[in-house]
C-alpha cells in the first residue's frame, strides 16, 4: 500500500508537532508532578484540579478557552501579534492545543511514578550528603524513568488524537494546520471515504503502538 | 550528645530529654514507641515541634534559636531498618555514594574503603547488583555506605530485626567490630536485649514516647521496671571472656570470666580472638541452696544473692558469683528455697546454655 | 445492589420511551435542511408560517455539501434548500429527490468583508494579496457553495494561487462570518445577505453580479419524506408573496 504524498505530509506533520508538544510539556510536567508527589503547598488542590480539567472537559470547551486567551482581541494575543507571533490558525496553535490537552495525562503518570519511589531512599541520600538536585537526578529520576517515558508516550498518543481544541484554535487548514484527526474529519465531510479510512488506519495503528509500549513500560516498572 | 525533643505523633507525643556521652548508645523499647521517629529527628528527616539536638558541642537543631541544619549538613550516617540500598546502583556505587563529600573535606583522615570492606567482609560483592544480595549482605553494605560517608554519628535502626536468628548471630560481631575499629559514636535502636547488652555502653529505655530510664545497660535492663518491657525469652546475661583451651572429646571449651572464675562453654574449634562475648539466658540458670551431685550441668558456681525483685509471677534474682548474674525464677521458687539477700547459693548452668556471640 | 441497577435501568427506559414518543408524536412536524446563509430569513418566514399552519417546522442549518451528504446517508429531512445547484444535482442523480418538486428560488451576491474595526484597506480583490492581509476565511472551497463560488471567482481573476496559502477553510458561511467578527482573520468571503446580519463586520467589496459567479438557491422535497403533504404546504408558502417579501428584505434576489 503506497500512501499519497498528501497522506505522508499530514502524518509527518502530526508526528512532528506531536513530538514537539510532548517535549515541550515534559520539563513542566515532570516538575509539577514532583511538586504534587513530594510537597505540600497552599492552593495545591486548586492547581491539581485545574491541571486535570482538560482531561474531563469537552475538548472544544478547552479549545474555546484557548481561543479566548490567544485570539487577536485578547491582551496576550495582541502582545504576541505585535511581535509577529501568530497562534490562531497557525501550526503554533496546533502545538498549544496538543500540549494543553495531553499535559494532564503526563502529569498523572509521572506523579504516580514519583510517588512510588521509596521516600526512604531519597532521605538516606540526603543524609549521605546529596543535595536536593543530586537526589532528584541520581535517585528519583532513575527509579521513576519508566513511568516518565510511559507518561510521555501516552501524552504523545493523546496529542496525535487531538481534535476539538485543535480545530477551534488552529483551524483545519490543509498543508498548514491539518493533522491526522482533522484530515479524517475533512474527508468524511467531503465524502472521501477511502482517504478517511486510510487516515483512520494510520491513527489507530500509531495509537495502538504507543499505548501498548506505554503499558509495557509501566508493567516493567511495577515488577521492580 | 544532647537529645531533647517533643514531636507530636499519631497516637502519642514523643517527649525525650537526655544527655549522654558514650560510644554506643542504645535506644530500647517495644515497637511503636517512637524510636524510629527519634532517629529521623536526629538525622533531620523529621520536623520537631520543640527541642534541641547537639552533638560534640555542635548544635544540629534548636527550636529556641531557630537552628535547623539540613540532613546534608548534619554529617550523620543512617542505616535504616530496611537497609534502603539504591536498587539501581551497584554495590560499589552504593557504598561510595556518600564518599564524595569526603573528597572535598579538607584534612579528612581515617577510614579507607579497603578497611571497611575488610571489616565487613563485603569486598567480593562490589560488582554485584544490589537486588541479588542476601539480607545479611545488604545490611553490611548499608553499614559500609554509612561509614564511608565519614559521619560524626551513626544511626542504626533495628539493623538485625529483619534477619533470622542464625543470621543475627552472624552479623552482631560485625557491629561489634565496627564499634571497635572505627570510633564513630553510634545510636542503636532495638527491642532486643542481647544487642543492647552486647554492643551498648549506655541505654535509653523508651515506651509510648516517654523516656522511662537511662543508664548502663546491665543495670538498667535488669531492673524490675525494665523487665516489664522485655518479652519473655529476652532476659540475657552477657559476659566478656578470655579463651583458655578446648576439649573436643569432652565437647567443651574452657574460658575465663573477668573475675577470674572459669566456666565451660560449648566446644569451639578455635577462637578468632583471645577475648570474645558469651551470653546465657536468665531463664536457663538454676539456683541451688546446696551443691548438687551427679548432674549433667558442667558449671556450678558459688555465689551470694545480691538482690531479689518480685514482679507478679516472676522473680529477678541478682547473684554475685564473681560476676553479676541475673537469674529469673518463679516467685514460688524464691519462697520454696527461702531465698533472701545475702544467702549463699550455687548457680547451675549447663555448658550448652552458653551461647557464643 | 441489583435492585438499584434494575431501578435505574427502568427509569432510563421510561425516558427513552418518552423521548421516542415525543419524536414520533409530532407526525406533522417537517424537517428542513437548509444552507447556513438562509438561517435568519427562514426562521422569520417559518414563524409566520407556523402561526397559520397546523404543523411545525424544524430546521437543520449548515453547509449545503454537508447537508446533502446527510440526506445521502438517510437523514430524515423532508425539504432540502441548497445554496448551489451542484449539491442539489448530487441528490438528483441518486434519485433522492421527489420528481417535479425542484425549483430554483433565489440568488445572492458575493462580498468581501473585514472586521468592523479593521485598519486594513481593501478596495478590490487584488488587495487580498497585500502583506497585511495575513489570513482569509472561506467556507471549504472544494465543497461548500460559497467557498466554491469564491474560489472559482478568484481563479477567474487570476488570484487564486497567490491567495490560497492565506485561506483558512471553515465549516460554512456563518462560520466565515464568525471568524471575521473575531478578528482572527483579516478578511472573508460571505454572501451579501450574511454581512447584513452582523454589525461586527463591514463590506469592503461587492463582487459585481455580472463578473461574479452565478449563484442559485434551489429547493426540493426529499423523496424519502414521510410528510410530503406538509412539505408541499411549506414549499408553497416559501414561494408566496409574503415569503418573497421577506427574502427581498434580507437582501436575497428572488428568481422568477
Amino acid at each position: 500500500m503506497i500512501l499519497s504524498f498528501e497522506t505522508w505530509q499530514i502524518t509527518l506533520f502530526s508526528i512532528s508537532v506531536g513530538l514537539a508538544s510532548t517535549l515541550l510539556i515534559l520539563p513542566f510536567g515532570i516538575a509539577l508532578a514532583w511538586l504534587f508527589a513530594r510537597k505540600e503547598w497552599p492552593l495545591k488542590s486548586v492547581i491539581e484540579t485545574a491541571v486535570l480539567l482538560p482531561l474531563v472537559m469537552p475538548p472544544v470547551s478547552t479549545g474555546l478557552i484557548l481561543l479566548k486567551i490567544f485570539g487577536r482581541r485578547s491582551p496576550l494575543g495582541q502582545w504576541l501579534y505585535e511581535r509577529g507571533i501568530e497562534i490562531v490558525f497557525n501550526w503554533k496553535g496546533v502545538l498549544i492545543a496538543m500540549s494543553v490537552m495531553s499535559f494532564p495525562l503526563l502529569v498523572r503518570s509521572v506523579r504516580t511514578s514519583f510517588a512510588e519511589v521509596n521516600l526512604r531512599l531519597e532521605q538516606i541520600a540526603a543524609t549521605l550528603g546529596a543535595s536536593p538536585l543530586r537526589i532528584f537526578f541520581v535517585v528519583t529520576i532513575p527509579l521513576a524513568y519508566k513511568g516518565i517515558v510511559a507518561g510521555a508516550l501516552l501524552a504523545f498518543s493523546r496529542a496525535l488524537g487531538e481534535f476539538g481544541a485543535t480545530i477551534l484554535l488552529a483551524g483545519n487548514i490543509p498543508g498548514q494546520t491539518q493533522t491526522l484527526s482533522l484530515a479524517i474529519y475533512n474527508y468524511v465531510q467531503l465524502g472521501k471515504d477511502s482517504e478517511a479510512y486510510t487516515m483512520l488506519g494510520i491513527t489507530v495503528g500509531l495509537a495502538f503502538l504507543f499505548v501498548w509500549c506505554s503499558e509495557w513500560l509501566l508493567r516493567a516498572e511495577r515488577k521492580n | 550528645m544532647r537529645l531533647c525533643c517533643r514531636i507530636p505523633l499519631a497516637t502519642f507525643e514523643l517527649d525525650v530529654d537526655a544527655s549522654f556521652d558514650s560510644r554506643v548508645t542504645a535506644i530500647f523499647g517495644p515497637s511503636g514507641s517512637g524510636k524510629t521517629t527519634l532517629l529521623d529527628a536526629v538525622a533531620g528527616l523529621r520536623d520537631i515541634a520543640t527541642g534541641e539536638i547537639e552533638i560534640g558541642g555542635k548544635t544540629l537543631f534548636s527550636s529556641a534559636r531557630k537552628i535547623n541544619l539540613s540532613p546534608q549538613r548534619r554529617n550523620i550516617g543512617y542505616v535504616p531498618q530496611e537497609g534502603a540500598l539504591f536498587p539501581h546502583l551497584s554495590v560499589r556505587r552504593n557504598i561510595l555514594f556518600g564518599a564524595e563529600r569526603i573528597v572535598h573535606a579538607a584534612g579528612a583522615k581515617g577510614i579507607g574503603m579497603e578497611h571497611v570492606l575488610e571489616i565487613l567482609e563485603i569486598a567480593h560483592l562490589l560488582a554485584r547488583p544490589v537486588t541479588k544480595l542476601s539480607g545479611g549482605e545488604a545490611q553490611r553494605v548499608a553499614l559500609a555506605r554509612a561509614i564511608l560517608s565519614r559521619p560524626q554519628l551513626l544511626l542504626l535502626d533495628e539493623p538485625l530485626a529483619a534477619l533470622d536468628i542464625g543470621l543475627k548471630e552472624k552479623i552482631l560481631p560485625y557491629l561489634a567490630r565496627v564499634r571497635d575499629e572505627f570510633a564513630i559514636p553510634m545510636i542503636y535502636v532495638t527491642h532486643n536485649v542481647t544487642e543492647v547488652l552486647t554492643l551498648a555502653d549506655w541505654v535509653l529505655v523508651i515506651r509510648g514516647g516517654r523516656l522511662l530510664a537511662q543508664g548502663a545497660p546491665k543495670e538498667t535492663l535488669t531492673s524490675g521496671r525494665a523487665v516489664r518491657e522485655i518479652p519473655e525469652e529476652q532476659l540475657e546475661n552477657v559476659f566478656t571472656v578470655t579463651f583458655m583451651e578446648s576439649d573436643k572429646a569432652a565437647g567443651r571449651s574452657r574460658v575465663r570470666l573477668s573475675s577470674g572464675a572459669e566456666i565451660f562453654v560449648p566446644y569451639l574449634a578455635q577462637a578468632d580472638r583471645p577475648t570474645f562475648q558469651i551470653r546465657v539466658s536468665a531463664d536457663d540458670i538454676l539456683v541451688g541452696i546446696q551443691r548438687p551431685e551427679g548432674i549433667s550441668a558442667g558449671n556450678i558456681l558459688p555465689g551470694t544473692v545480691r538482690a531479689i525483685d518480685l514482679i507478679d509471677d516472676q522473680a529477678l534474682v541478682s547473684v554475685d558469683a564473681g560476676e553479676d548474674f541475673c537469674v529469673r525464677l518463679t516467685s514460688g521458687a524464691v519462697t520454696r528455697l527461702a531465698l533472701d539477700v545475702g544467702c549463699p547459693v550455687f548457680l547451675i548452668i549447663k555448658t550448652r546454655s552458653f551461647r557464643l556471640l | 445492589m441489583f435492585h438499584h441497577v434494575r431501578k435505574s435501568l427502568s427509569v432510563a427506559a421510561i425516558f427513552v420511551v418518552l423521548a421516542w414518543t415525543q419524536v414520533n408524536a409530532r407526525a406533522d412536524e417537517i424537517l428542513v435542511s437548509a444552507a447556513a446563509s438562509l438561517t435568519d430569513v427562514l426562521k422569520e418566514i417559518s414563524a409566520g408560517y407556523q402561526a397559520k399552519a397546523k404543523h411545525t417546522v424544524k430546521f437543520n442549518f449548515g453547509p449545503s455539501s454537508g447537508l446533502a451528504r446527510q440526506i445521502e446517508e438517510g437523514a430524515p429531512a423532508d425539504i432540502f434548500f441548497s445554496a448551489d445547484l451542484p449539491q442539489m444535482d448530487v441528490l438528483d442523480k441518486k434519485k433522492l429527490l421527489e420528481p417535479g418538486t425542484k425549483k430554483n428560488l433565489l440568488s445572492n451576491q458575493l462580498v468581501i468583508i473585514v472586521p468592523a474595526d479593521s485598519k486594513v484597506v481593501i478596495t478590490s480583490p487584488k488587495d487580498l494579496l497585500k502583506a497585511d492581509v495575513k489570513k482569509i476565511a472561506l467556507a471549504e472551497p472544494s465543497s461548500v457553495p460559497v467557498g466554491v463560488y469564491s474560489s472559482k471567482y478568484l481563479t477567474d481573476e487570476g488570484l487564486w494561487d497567490q491567495v490560497k496559502p492565506k485561506i483558512v477553510p471553515v465549516q460554512d458561511v456563518r462560520a466565515t462570518l464568525a471568524s471575521v467578527e473575531s478578528g482572527n482573520v483579516e478578511a472573508g468571503f460571505v454572501y451579501k445577505t450574511d454581512a447584513a446580519v452582523s454589525k461586527k463586520v463591514k463590506i469592503v467589496y461587492e463582487v459585481p453580479i455580472d463578473k461574479g459567479p452565478k449563484i442559485t438557491y434551489p429547493v426540493a422535497i426529499v423523496k424519502e419524506s414521510k410528510r410530503k403533504d406538509a412539505a408541499r404546504n411549506f414549499m408553497n408558502y416559501v414561494q408566496s408573496p409574503a415569503a418573497k417579501d421577506a427574502f427581498k428584505k434580507y437582501g436575497f434576489v428572488v428568481l422568477d
